[in-house]
């Protein structure tokens, strides 16, 4: 029997499922543990380092930082913009600083940025981020986010 | 001429679905909701063509992706990553994006006849679920997932559990009341997390998070001259695989039929099911066409399918039906039982539009393939900004334009990142949060019906079947757990 109250019935499945994640959660850590044991080994190990051996954590929190920092700035300035910023820095920090690479980097982010602003935002109609660099061509009555 | 004019707007819809498709992040759903306005300007004869040629396009899309940089390009085929990918990086892409297309064909070909012979017969089957059925079909799923977990069971379930809980993140429909949701975040989270944004973040951006931590390495390997022999398609990699292909198809179509059971749960189960029954379980998940046929032909059984619930009784089978309904709507069309006998014409011409676009789908990806495979040998160093642009663009757009769903996109990103190092199955815990939401709305709708007496799940004939099924799956799982850790073990 389980008892549906209207005003506490949004509680019932999560708690069930709260429930079966404890209990699972147990079985792994015994069934595991015991697998160590039968191994030779003891019931609890070591944990194994988070970040593989040749972390390259320059690339990986650049990732992290870059991406966040373009969603700030989505709102801020306008999705074009933006958009040629972050896909030219996300370029030098995947594809390096040479010169050949850096103006592959350019024509890449202002290209690709500017396909993509144009197929969605104008073409397809599709609301983009827009901030201070959005152009409205009041004429043409398009939206250059 | 009428039908020329259709079969070019037709055409335009299966390219402009395999692009969208094709595009992670982009789906089937998202593609036929951007052209939707379009079909204002068309009479329905038209919109149709240019609706279900984006629909079939957008689903078959979804492999190009999923074999060649193991990102699923729709949620339908995320099962084609697990045999396609590894054949893709032993420099057979070509032949795995052949023998997916054709499984795709044959699979949207078994569907269509479905929908033609069995929509009235079908449905009335479908008809008969009450909210015990649907629950128990769910849990069904969930268990089933188990199965795939490659002697993770506990870990796989564990997965999908947590994945239905993120789900219930968020306000219910019932008491409008919120649950594990902090206070500021409550005018964002009442529909809770938006599916596409967490998926596009466990698939796409964890993996560039995980391939970031790498260094960004790539060495493309250019098929050399000794394995050119072996990226060959040829049809003998259909050899004994028909039982395998009518099999899949029509679980999809099944599938497609159950209300709220989408594509990923389609896929997942005939993968499961040709798993279950192969000669070689153990070679599935290492890049053979076993596997890769059952994905693609139940993805694309799929299509059919959900149609099936759609004209009969007016219930969408999928997301992607979902937007079809209100261009049925735009046009004045109620769908739902009395649709065939009021509307005869129409219903012909959804069945040659299916038809028609089946075999334009075919012959605009089998033949320029080898055009669409060099997506491979772009660096992808240079690919992933872009990808990442698009992402934020797919994400933005769900629901028509808002930063949050951004923001859960990096999020899941995150998770799916963290996930990959402490070994917990992303895929079983975004179906576990696909199902999460019809999971507990069954469930609450069964146990009030019943006066909170749990005796509901067990009384009901149609029930029972599902309830041996449950056990059959869950015992199957631990039976395989047990031989995979003795495998393991020697």
């Amino acid at each position: 029997m389980i008892n549906v109250v209207y005003s506490t019935e949004h509680w019932i499945v999560p708690k069930i499922v709260i429930g079966v994640l404890i209990v699972l959660l147990l079985a792994i850590i015994v069934t595991e543990g015991m697998a160590r044991v039968k191994a030779g080994g003891s019931f609890f190990e070591k944990p194994k380092p988070f970040f593989i051996q040749n972390c390259d954590h320059m690339k990986l929190w650049g990732t992290l930082i870059l991406f966040a920092a373009y969603i700030v700035c989505l709102d801020i300035i306008g999705f074009t913009v933006t958009s040629m910023i972050f896909v030219f820095l996300f370029n030098i920090l995947y594809a390096g600083t040479e010169k050949k690479s850096l103006i592959l980097s350019i024509i890449l982010a202002v290209v690709s940025s500017l396909i993509i602003s144009i197929l969605f935002g104008v073409v397809f109609n599709i609301t983009l981020p827009n901030g201070f660099c959005t152009l409205t061509l009041v004429d043409l009555g398009i939206t250059i986010y | 001429m009428v039908f020329v004019s259709h079969v070019l707007i037709a055409l335009l819809g299966v390219v402009a679905g395999i692009v969208f498709g094709a595009i992670p992040g982009m789906t089937a759903t998202m593609a036929v909701a951007v052209f939707l306005p379009m079909t204002y300007a068309y009479d329905l004869d038209t919109a149709l063509f240019l609706l279900l040629g984006l629909y079939v396009g957008g689903i078959s899309g979804g492999l190009v992706p999923a074999i060649l940089i193991n990102i699923p390009g729709t949620p339908s085929s995320i099962t084609t990553t697990f045999d396609g990918y590894p054949m893709a990086k032993r420099g057979e892409g070509e032949r795995a994006l052949k023998v997916g297309i054709t499984a795709s064909l044959v699979g949207g070909m078994i569907s269509l006849v479905c929908l033609w012979l069995f929509t009235p017969l079908l449905s009335a089957a479908a008809l008969k679920f009450s909210s015990v059925e649907k629950f128990l079909i769910i849990l069904f799923a969930l268990t089933v997932i188990a199965a795939l977990s490659k002697g993770q069971m506990l870990r796989g379930i564990f997965a999908g559990f947590l994945g239905v809980l993120t789900s219930l993140c968020g306000m219910f429909s019932v008491n409008n009341a919120y649950r594990m949701v902090p206070s500021f975040m409550k005018s964002k989270m009442q529909e809770g997390f938006q599916l596409l944004p967490v998926l596009i973040g466990l698939f796409a951006i964890a993996q560039i998070f995980q391939e970031a931590e790498e260094g960004m390495r790539f060495k493309v390997e250019k098929t050399d001259n000794g394995s050119k022999e072996l990226s060959t398609f040829s049809l003998k990699d259909f050899k004994g695989q028909g039982v395998n292909l009518v099999r899949s198809s029509l679980i999809g179509t099944f599938m497609g039929i159950l209300p709220g059971v989408g594509g990923s749960a389609a896929s997942i189960l005939a993968y499961a099911q040709t798993k279950n029954f192969s000669k070689h379980p153990e070679l599935l998940g290492t890049g053979v066409a076993e596997g890769l046929i059952a994905s693609e032909a139940s993805n694309n059984g799929l299509t059919g399918g959900a149609l099936i619930p759609l004209l009969s009784l007016g219930i969408p089978g999928d997301s992607t039906t979902a937007v079809l309904i209100s261009a049925f709507m735009l046009q004045g069309i109620q769908v739902g039982p009395l649709f065939i006998s009021q509307h005869p014409d129409t219903w012909n011409t959804i069945l040659i539009a299916l038809l028609v676009c089946n075999i334009l789908m075919f012959i605009c990806m089998f033949y320029p393939i080898k055009w669409i495979s060099k997506i491979i040998y772009i660096p992808r160093q240079r690919l992933y900004p872009i990808i990442i642009m698009i992402c934020i663009v797919g994400a933005y757009a769900t629901k028509n334009g808002r930063i949050f769903d951004v923001w859960t996109l990096l999020a899941f990103g995150v998770i799916g990142y963290i996930f990959g190092k402490i070994k917990i199955p992303a895929s079983c815990y975004l179906i576990g949060f696909i199902l999460g939401s019809d999971l507990e709305n069954y469930f609450i709708q069964s146990i009030s019906s019943a006066n909170g007496s749990l005796v509901v799940f067990f009384t009901r004939p149609i029930g029972w079947v599902i309830w041996v099924l449950i056990f059959a799956s869950v015992a199957y799982a631990i039976i395989d757990d047990r031989r995979s850790k003795k495998k393991a073990a020697q």
